[in-house]
This record gives structure tokens, sequence and C-alpha cells, in this order.
């Protein structure tokens, strides 16, 4: 019986790859390496990463954006309760009236093309829909071959 | 022995690992090196955990090889474009014209160097979009599944990808061994 080639090319290139040897890294590496660690040390600390910061700072970073967070939630709760922004969400409702306005045309729109469908009758939509289709689908066929006639002139 | 110098020792211990798996991800010197300085960047970052870790040796190989990924998309984000868009076709049609070893030549080549330098030349040579997944299916031992996974490309165009790319290391490995059992 033939073993299966497929599975003797694996794993010929298997034995091949794995047999490889690290590649040497280049000696300028570790002084590049070492550089770049005494430049990050030397930068002051907001300079760094925020998972680089000391402790401390990270503890009262922490503490001040909570403070923070509940202090835009406590704001936020109290100007909703406020006249003047009572208003202008008055005026924001009359925004989006225009949108409602403009949901109910698209709604009579959309009962004339009902229409329009019964009247003509289904096997013309459907054909209609059908020509393009094919038309969608000879663009991307003749796309498709010019791409790859323009490619493989290079 | 200082914090510095317990982590340079590391560093020498290490190096040729990372380096080498960035290296036969992206093929590219520069970049390898660029991307063996971040992963020990993040390595001194957690010195204190990985220092005594049995796995750290598993942990900077994957560091090394998302990094690579990374640096991957993030500078060559046209290369899956390019490679679905003729899906091996052209690069098929390139393999043919790129100058691997004729065999009367591969038994001068095989003393000067030695065959572990054509196979890893062999591997730098296929294209990326072959590349990549045969070295993380061989070499860092993903799953095809994985693999998918990790590019964000079809189980389908992985295992195309891979075949393709072992058909391109036989045809260039084949003059070599031939050459080698004359």
């Amino acid at each position: 019986m033939n073993p299966n080639p497929e599975n003797e090319l694996e794993a010929r290139i298997d034995r091949e790859l794995k047999s490889l040897s690290p590649l040497a890294s280049p000696p300028s590496l570790a002084p590049r390496i070492m550089a770049a660690i005494a430049e990050q040390e030397r930068a002051p600390w907001y300079r760094n990463g925020w998972q680089a910061w000391p402790l401390a700072l990270r503890a009262s970073s922490l503490v001040v954006l909570l403070a923070l967070f509940a202090g835009l939630c406590f704001g936020g709760v109290k100007l909703s309760e406020s006249k003047g922004v009572t208003a202008a969400s008055g005026k924001v409702s009359g925004a989006f009236s225009l949108l409602s306005v403009a949901g109910k045309t698209l709604a009579a729109l959309a009962d004339a093309a009902v229409e329009v469908v019964r009247h003509v009758g289904t096997g013309y939509v459907v054909a209609a829909f059908a020509v393009i289709a094919l038309a969608y689908a000879a663009c991307v066929a003749f796309g498709s071959f010019y791409l790859r006639f323009a490619f493989s002139r290079r | 022995m200082t914090d510095a110098q317990q982590f340079e020792s590391f560093l020498r211990q290490y190096q040729d690992l990372v380096f080498s798996t960035a290296m036969r991800l992206l093929a590219n010197r520069a970049e390898a090196e660029d991307v063996t300085q971040e992963v020990f960047l993040k390595a001194y970052a957690r010195f204190g955990e990985l220092e005594h870790s049995p796995t750290v040796a598993g942990w900077l190989r994957t560091v090394a090889t998302n990094l690579s990924l990374n640096h991957l998309t993030r500078y060559r984000s046209r290369w899956s474009f390019f490679s679905e868009l003729f899906s091996g076709r052209g690069e098929d049609e390139h393999e043919i014209t790129v100058d691997f070893p004729a065999p009367e030549n591969v038994e001068e080549e095989m003393h000067a160097a030695d065959r572990k330098v054509i196979v890893e030349q062999a591997l730098q040579k296929l294209p990326v979009a072959q590349r990549v997944p045969i070295v993380l299916y061989h070499m860092e031992g993903l799953s095809y599944e994985d693999i998918a996974a990790k590019l964000g490309v079809s189980l389908g165009k992985v295992k195309t990808d891979i075949h393709r790319g072992r058909e391109v290391l036989r045809k260039r490995l084949e003059p070599a061994r031939a050459a080698l059992t004359e």
C-alpha cells in the first residue's frame, strides 16, 4: 500500500523545520536592548504606561478617577433635573419629530411600491430582479477577468 | 549580581530563541530585531515573575509570535488582501522564477554552508502568506484552527497556504537532497 504523499511530505517538512537550530541574534542586539531598558528607567514615571507607575501613584490615580466618575454621574443627574435642561430636551424632541415625519413619508412610499407590484404582477418584478442580479454578476465577472488579465501582463 | 546584570544574563540566554521566532515569521532582520527588543522590554516589566518561571521560554515564544503577527498586520496589512486576491496563483508563478540552487551547484553550496542554512533560506524566501502558517504549524506547534483564528482567515485558506508552502519547499529542497545522495 502506498503511503499518502501529502502525509509523507508533511512529515518530511516537519523533520526539516524542527531540525533547525535557533538563529544567532546579532551581537549588537543585547546592548541595544539594555540601552533601551536604561532609557526607560531614566524616564520620569509619567512618561511610562500606567502599569509601570509606582504602586502609590497607581492607587491614588485610581481613587481620583473613581471620584471624577462619581462626580460626573452625580452632576449628570442634577443637571437633568434643572429647568434649562428640560427646555433644551423639548427642542431636541422637536428635532426628533422631523424624523418621525420622514419615517411616515418612507412608509407611504413603500405602500405605493406594494401597490405598483400588485398592479404590474409578481412575475414582472421577479424578472426585473433577475435582470438586475444577472447584470451584477456580469460586472463581477468582467471585473475579475480584467483584474487577472491586467496582473498577468505585469 | 544587580537586577540589571541578572536581566542581561537572562536576555543573553533567550535572545536567540526570541530572535529566531520573530525572524522566521517576519523574514526581515531589522523588523525581527525591533520585535525582539519589544519582547524583552515586556519581559523586563515582568522580570520578577518570569525569572524563576519554568514556562519562561514558552511565554517568550508566545509574546514574540503575537508581536510579530501584530507587526505583520499593522505594517503589512496589505499582504492578506493580496494573498486573497491572487489566492496563490501569482505566488506560484513567482516561485518558479526564484533562484534556488541548481543541482550542479548544490554540492558546492552544501560544502560552503550546510543543509540547515539552505532550509532556513528556503523558508525565508517563501511568500508571507505561506511562510507564516508554515512556521506556526510546524515550528510553533499550532493547529490549523488556531492558525486560522490567529490570522483571521478561513480554515480552508490556512490548509491551502500550508500545502502550497510545503510544495514550494519540496521543490527547493529536492535538488539539494539529490545532490547529497549522489
